[in-house]
């Protein structure tokens, strides 16, 4: 256990996976058009939704290239928690405690996904939920955090629906939903296997590619023009 | 990164279960299927987007549509756009471009919001090279194989099961029930023949020249030595060849005995001898063919023939679609089946007007009970609506005329209802024997005709097709033939007359907006449905029949009259063959919707739920559809409007 947490490197020394990750976002250049950066789809499944207690136990992702969803390289994975309450990890997720004892601990895991993701900007629905999470988990056993610029497709979706009823003024309209679910429907998607990290990132990726589209035909050209028409995403998290 | 544990080795089950949907995909094992998936890229296209421009787009994909749809079409120099197909969920596009390494040959653009699986060709090559499945169902748009399986599934998958599954009419050949062969010579005395039968317990012996035993003059059979010999008290001394039926009728080997059936029940002759090589090898009998299966139309073909009252052939009218059904079972093809219902049908009016003659005495002319519309074509399917005339010889005088009206009015009366009560539904337009307009006398129909052809009120013409299409179905033929010959006379290069038939037959839509409506029915708000016959196949009907008329062809049956402007070149090979191919497969689809809607106690109908199709089966009616444009388009050619 002691060398999960190993001190020495999350005091101002972040893993080099984390340094070189850091590098290539140091002269981000958002004006380029959207087809020539690399995005990485995520969704994660947690013990819970507390932010002090709970943890990953999933993460799952798939990789945008060329504005096409590439299932070539995709990643999945399960990660023992630290504290593992047997029964609650059944309740939601279809991931059995058997899954979980037999999963990698954290610090296995999270330098390949640090790996999987170098460059890349990530794409999440609800993206500060599991930025958090993975924040903390990268501080944890890498000392440091993930420097991805990332896209919140929930944004996307509250921009996309602002620009098209036009209504510019009103913010986050209440009467409509904005889960992954309610969209796939509203905007008939293919319907997907529900809690599994590694579905709903490609549930995520099939709507990142709609909007992200629909903003190209649109006349929204760069990475640029997405951040701003709907300031669907940031540079930190 | 993939040689990471965590980088899934497994393809999403989406992706997967995606491919398991789809021809050909779903006949590929599981692991085939992950491997495929996880080679794959997925895009979105919205709505109006563009996907491949003719001549300018090289395809480096094969695009399997997930969700949306697409249309397909030609752009000329003037800017003209034709609209070559709709593709829809399930469906692919640029496979032959990638086959052929083509570049696009036809421009695509999303008609819908819509999602794509894009397989990398190498890949697709490889499927295509190493799985015969694949160039079957990419290469020929309507190969054999694609066909068969699709008359498969039609047949497992919409006909209820039912016990009696081993029938082998449309497996067996005759060759293969051929008993050894029995011979007697010609000069032979009728008595040693009768020994020779009863000796190798046969019920028939083949007759043959005595100077050469290979040359076959004649039959005889346990009839004649009943009905010839011992009834006629004839002496048994005589030579064989004073009682036997010659020449010998003759069916290949090869022949299916479904074929033989069908050549015997219409002949009525029971022993056809068996030809291989040009040599006789055999005879082969009714009895031979009806052992091999219980519900035979043959079982029910005899009853009909031997039913001695009219009220007796409503039961076996009723009993058709049973047998009918059988034979969809078995395999039979559309064109087949719908003989059978010509030939079973024929016989119920045939026994019922024989009755009908008794009961009323001899007609005072010469009659001919003629059919039209589609019992004229032989293409009726279950519960067709009676379409029928009377033609009479020509009265020599004002006596013989009123005699023939009355008896004929009577006569057609009480037919009409006889035909009812066997469930023969009455013509809504009232073209039946019974309305005094069509019962007529020989000169009185060629006037008919003669008007529609010379001088054809267009209006007119449109209810006046069906007429055209009329055969012989009890009495007469040469009365029948004689109104053909005339009618072919009058409308051969009859301009005017073919202008209007042919833009008649043009005026019915493609129902290619059918895919698209398909397409873009979302939650089956839109009760979207097809109607085959209309729709489907009354351009195939129609533009036969145009042509047959033009070049004085007589056959009444469509596919027979394709095949004959086939023989006498008036269209080419591949025209016909797409036609016959696409008519004869739509044919099946309605026997099928109709047969399941009797099993479920409705009425039969031509409406087809888009539904309720397979992709395999969308697939081949949209290629089914794009022969009509072909179709119109000769007729274009030869009728133009300016």
């Amino acid at each position: 256990m002691m060398n999960l947490l190993n001190p020495g490197s999350w005091f101002g020394h972040p893993a080099p996976l984390l340094q070189a990750n850091k590098k290539c976002f140091i002269n981000f250049d958002q004006r380029r058009p959207l087809g020539e950066y690399t995005f990485v789809v995520c969704d994660t499944e947690l013990t819970g939704l507390n932010k002090k207690k709970d943890e990953l136990i999933s993460i799952g992702a798939v990789m945008v290239r060329d504005l096409q969803i590439d299932l070539s390289s995709m990643f999945h994975c399960f990660i023992r928690p630290m504290n593992m309450d047997p029964t609650q990890a059944t309740l939601v997720h279809r991931i059995t405690p058997e899954q979980l004892e037999t999963a990698e601990p954290l610090s296995e895991v999270l330098p390949r996904f640090v790996e999987y993701i170098h460059g890349s900007l990530l794409v999440g629905h609800h993206l500060p939920l599991d930025m958090h999470f993975l924040n903390k988990a990268t501080r944890l056993v890498m000392g440091g955090t993930l420097s991805n610029p990332g896209v919140d497709t929930m944004r996307m979706a509250q921009g996309y629906k602002r620009v098209r009823l036009g209504h510019y003024h009103e913010h986050n309209p209440r009467t409509t939903s904005y889960t992954l679910d309610d969209l796939g429907r509203e905007y008939r998607l293919p319907e997907f296997k529900p809690h599994d990290a590694l579905e709903d990132a490609l549930q995520t990726a099939y709507l990142f590619l709609y909007f992200i589209k629909k903003f190209r035909k649109g006349g929204l050209i760069t990475l640029k023009d997405i951040f701003q028409s709907g300031r669907v995403g940031s540079f930190r998290y | 990164m993939e040689q990471n544990s965590d980088v899934h080795v497994v393809a999403p089950e989406m992706a997967v279960s995606f491919f398991r949907s789809i021809l050909p995909f779903n006949g590929l094992d599981d692991a085939t299927l992950h491997d495929i998936a996880r080679h794959c890229r997925v895009d979105f296209y919205p709505k109006g987007t563009r996907l491949f421009t003719v001549g300018e787009t090289e395809i480096t994909h094969l695009y399997l549509i997930q969700r949306g749809g697409v249309k397909a079409f030609i752009e000329d120099e003037q800017g003209v756009v034709t609209l070559k197909d709709f593709r829809g969920e399930g469906d692919y596009i640029g496979a032959l471009g990638i086959i052929r390494g083509t570049l696009a040959n036809l421009n695509i653009e999303t008609v819908e919001d819509t999602f794509c699986f894009l397989l990398p060709r190498e890949i697709f090559l490889n499927l295509v090279e190493q799985q015969s499945s694949f160039a079957h169902y990419y290469l020929k748009s309507f190969s054999e194989k694609v066909v068969a399986t699709a008359y498969n599934e039609l047949r497992y998958h919409k006909v209820s099961k039912r016990s009696g599954d081993d029938l082998y009419l449309f497996s067996v050949r005759v060759g293969d029930l051929v008993k050894k062969l029995r011979k007697v010579a010609s000069d032979r005395s009728i008595q040693e023949a009768a020994a020779a039968m009863a000796e190798y317990r046969v019920g028939s012996l083949l007759v043959h020249d005595p100077e050469d035993e290979e040359n076959v003059v004649g039959i005889i059979t346990d009839r004649d030595l009943r009905g010839k010999v011992v009834a006629a008290g004839l002496d048994y001394q005589l030579p064989v060849k004073t009682i036997m039926t010659g020449p010998v009728q003759t069916v290949l080997s090869q022949a299916l005995c479904f074929d033989v059936l069908l050549k015997m029940m219409a002949t009525s002759i029971h022993h056809l001898a068996v030809e291989r090589g040009g040599k006789i090898i055999g005879v082969v009998t009714s009895h031979d063919i009806m052992l091999l299966q219980g519900h035979s139309p043959y079982y029910l073909f005899k009853e009909i023939r031997g039913q001695q009252t009219i009220s007796g052939l409503y039961i076996l009218a009723q009993r058709i679609p049973e047998v009918i059904r059988g034979l969809i079972r078995e395999g039979a093809k559309a064109g087949n089946i719908t003989q059978m219902i010509a030939i079973l049908n024929d016989h119920i009016l045939e026994r019922m007007l024989s009755l009908l003659e008794d009961e009323l005495g001899s007609p005072p002319l010469a009659y001919c009970w003629l059919l039209m519309g589609s019992e004229g074509r032989r293409e009726q399917t279950f519960k067709t609506d009676q379409d029928n005339a009377i033609l009479y010889a020509d009265p020599e005088n004002e006596d013989q005329k009123e005699k023939a009206e009355a008896y004929f009015k009577v006569f057609a009366g009480k037919a009409i209802d006889h035909l009812v009560k066997c469930g023969y539904p009455l013509c809504p337009g009232e073209i039946m024997a019974t309305n005094p307009k069509w019962c007529q006398p020989l000169s009185v129909w060629k006037s008919y005709f003669s008007t529609w052809i010379n001088a054809p009120d267009p209006e007119e013409l449109l209810n006046a097709t069906i007429f055209f299409d009329f055969r012989s179905g009890f009495g007469d033929a040469g009365l029948a033939r004689e109104l053909r010959t005339y009618l072919n006379a009058q409308a051969r290069q009859k301009d005017i007359f073919l202008f209007h038939l042919a833009r008649q037959c043009m005026a019915t839509r493609i129902p290619l907006s059918f895919f698209k409506n398909f397409i873009v029915n979302r939650d089956g708000e839109h009760k979207n449905q097809l109607d085959i016959k209309h729709q489907g196949l009354t351009p195939f009907v129609n533009f036969a029949r145009v042509l047959a008329l033009k070049f004085g062809i007589s056959e009444t049956n469509t596919l027979a009259r394709l095949k004959a402007l086939y023989d006498a070149e008036f269209i080419n090979r591949e025209l016909w063959a797409s036609a016959n191919d696409a008519y004869e497969l739509q044919m099946q689809q309605r026997l099928i919707h109709q047969l399941s809607q009797m099993e479920k106690g409705g009425m039969p109908d031509n409406h087809i739920n888009p539904e309720q199709l397979t992709d395999l089966e969308k697939r081949m009616l949209k290629d089914a559809f794009t022969v009509i444009e072909r179709l119109y388009s000769v007729l274009d050619k030869m009728y133009p409007v300016a």
